[in-house]
């Protein structure tokens, strides 16, 4: 039983992490689809600078590269206005591509010095904690959540729009570049060409499921990586096909999340702001 | 005029070319991936220098439904022979081949075979059945942990061949089997490990293509055996040995029959490779040329087990049976019966090998495997 709680937490930190980051974009308005190619390249990144030098730079150089990743969303989606899903989606091919392009020579490689997975799965829970603060009890999060809502009101009153969406985009792509090196540093600690396989995804719909609450997505993600463990733990046991158990997380989740109250999405999310409109 | 015109450019080009022969392979996955796509690109390269009338080319990550275009560019560049190395390819090789009737073709792990296509596999049964022994040995809980790709007849050969070798030193132990459903998805490598650690198994062997399972138990203090390519570097002191595949053996003894004349486009229907220890093509070890991590080797010499009525160690009767099954005329085969299901019904006679066919097309769960088994026979 403990052994679950801990794979609970330990597989579900990768999945909060990028959740908290794209929470974090479309609280102020931005859908960030882009998630699942940052995090190739910031677990990319994360590993070549471990290997070169050492973990702690390697986890920075995965949070920087995250961080550009939200910046470089932010040039297409806040400063050129552009449609908030294709950025996305183009940011998430293009990532996923350049990363196996760019790391055919770190694969298949022993990382010696990996990073503790219990220690980063506490600054994960920390953060969740710190970003409910944040948006709930800061005058930021009061700029941010109105820039999410209403962004001609926030205008009005003096509140520079585009600023806190881009710092809304770098705060969680750091978050996503987190999730990235915790895989390539700590989870597996390796890397390979489609590693992130599908968990930035997984991240997206969870933003949506945990109805854009940090502490709704410590519960998913840990329901997740709980069912996910779950499936191999039970497999045998209970007479059901194992092809049937591996959707048995994403069904479970769904559900759960679903029945737990109802969700609403920020007003302004996926639409450009221009003044004046 | 023109006839000899044409004649000589003909001429010209066969020059040109020189006496080169073009191979061209088509890879399922990236060449980077340290499993199967990984090791048959090693097989490539390793041919294309034991070979200087050798040219050859490639293209990697190609979705099982795009083969057919991909061998059309081959033969448009002059392909004369093209590997197939993914058994999703079956179909679009035969149509392939019809279309394209004299150029060669083979075809890995396939089954069905044409006038110009080959059939070839690389088998590590022998491999996991000594490996067995070994896990058996090492094993405390006497549960030993196989993470699974897919129940499929390959796998399931793997894993009842490494099944007896455990069963052969420890009569009560078990193997713990939890299918993936992917070649590759260290996630689900990851949690199954987690899963089967939990359980009480000690000792891993798996069918995927990163070193995940090798990494997750060596953290727990777990051994383990790598899979397809030495994986010895990923847990030093955990890796006791493994399986590792050696394409190159297959890929240089079938282009030198082509040059050769010996194969041709119109007598390869009887042409399939199904190679083992004997030919070289496949290797027990952790690490090229280290059949058991010297770690492990005392250890293994104190365990013992009973072979026709004397004690022998365990690390004796394995170094017997690999150099027997090295030998150009092995006697010993693990699937010598009887042998039973886990279900107790007889699948090979005492007395009997089995079969190719039987090996190819292995559903049955050998005894001491427990867990999910699609596709069990009744």
């Amino acid at each position: 039983m403990e052994e679950a709680l801990l794979r609970a937490v330990l597989f579900g930190t990768p999945i909060l992490l990028a959740s908290l980051g794209a929470l974090l974009a479309e609280r102020s308005g931005v859908v960030h689809l882009g998630v699942e190619g940052v995090m190739a390249l910031s677990a990319l990144a994360a590993f070549a600078l471990a290997l070169e030098t050492s973990p702690l730079l390697g986890l920075l150089a995965g949070m920087g590269v995250g961080v550009l990743g939200g910046v470089a969303l932010g040039v297409f989606a806040v400063t050129l206005r552009a449609n908030q899903f294709v950025a996305g989606l183009s940011l998430a091919a293009l990532g996923l591509g350049a990363s196996g392009l760019l790391g055919k020579r770190y694969e298949g490689l022993p990382l010696a010095n990996p990073l503790p997975e219990g220690g980063l799965a506490l600054l994960a829970l920390g953060l969740a904690l710190l970003l409910h603060l944040l948006l709930y009890r800061t005058r930021f999060g009061l700029y941010l959540r109105s820039v999410g809502e209403n962004p001609k009101a926030a205008d009005l009153f003096g509140v520079n729009v585009e600023g806190v969406r881009y710092g809304a985009l770098a705060l969680g792509g750091g978050l996503i570049g987190l999730a990235g090196a915790y895989l390539s540093l700590a989870y597996r600690p390796s890397w390979t060409d489609g590693m992130t396989g599908g968990l930035g995804w997984v991240a997206i719909a969870l933003v949506i499921l945990a109805a854009w609450e940090p502490l709704r997505a410590v519960f998913g993600a840990y329901l997740f990586g709980l069912l996910f463990f779950l499936q191999f733990r039970l497999q045998g046991s209970v007479p059901i096909p194992s092809e049937a158990f591996a959707t048995m997380p994403y069904l479970l989740v769904i559900l759960v999340l679903a029945l737990s109250g109802r969700t609403r999405a920020p007003k302004a999310l996926g639409v450009p702001f221009e003044r004046g409109r | 005029m023109r006839r000899v015109l044409t004649l000589l450019l003909a001429l010209g080009l066969g020059f040109a070319q020189g006496d080169k022969l073009k191979a061209c392979f088509i890879y399922v996955g990236p060449v980077g991936d340290a499993g199967w796509t990984y090791a048959h690109d090693l097989g490539r390269k390793k041919a294309e220098a034991a070979l200087p009338w050798l040219e050859t080319r490639y293209v990697e990550s190609v979705p099982e439904a795009q083969a057919l275009p991909v061998i059309d560019r081959f033969v448009r560049e002059g392909c004369q022979v093209i590997f197939a190395t993914s058994f999703g390819y079956g179909e679009a090789v035969l149509e392939a081949a019809k279309k394209y009737p004299n150029v060669i073709f083979a075809h890995a792990t396939g089954v069905k075979r044409a006038p110009n296509v080959a059939t070839y596999m690389a088998d590590f049964y022998q491999v996991y059945y000594l490996n067995g022994l070994a896990a058996g040995a090492l094993s405390k809980t006497g549960k030993v942990g196989y993470v699974a790709a897919f129940p499929i007849p390959e796998v399931k050969r793997h894993i009842n061949a490494f099944a007896l070798g455990v069963r052969a030193v420890n009569p009560k132990a078990q193997v713990l089997v939890r299918w993936i459903n992917a070649w590759y998805d260290p996630a689900k490598a990851r949690e199954a490990t987690e899963a089967l650690l939990a359980q009480g198994a000690d000792v891993f062997a798996f069918t995927e293509d990163t070193p995940t399972v090798i990494q997750t138990a060596a953290r727990k203090g777990a051994y383990s055996f790598g899979h397809y390519t030495p994986m010895l570097k990923f847990a030093p002191d955990h890796v006791v040995s493994g399986q590792i595949v050696h394409w190159e053996v297959i890929y240089i003894d079938f282009l030198k029959k082509v040059k050769e004349g010996v194969y041709t486009p119109k007598n390869l229907q009887n042409v399939d490779y199904f190679w083992l220890l004997q030919h070289g093509a496949v290797e027990m070890g952790a690490d090229y040329g280290v059949p058991i991590n010297p770690k492990h080797v005392p250890l293994l010499q104190k365990a013992k087990l009973a072979v026709g009525g004397k004690e022998v160690a365990v690390y004796d009767r394995i170094m017997t049976l690999l150099k027997d099954m090295q030998s150009p005329k092995p006697t010993f085969d693990p699937f010598t019966g009887p042998i039973r299901d886990r279900k107790g019904v007889v699948r090979i006679p005492a007395g009997k090998k089995a079969s190719l066919e039987e090996l190819l097309t292995m559903e049955w769960a050998a005894p001491g495997v427990v867990g999910d088994w699609p596709g069990e026979p009744k």
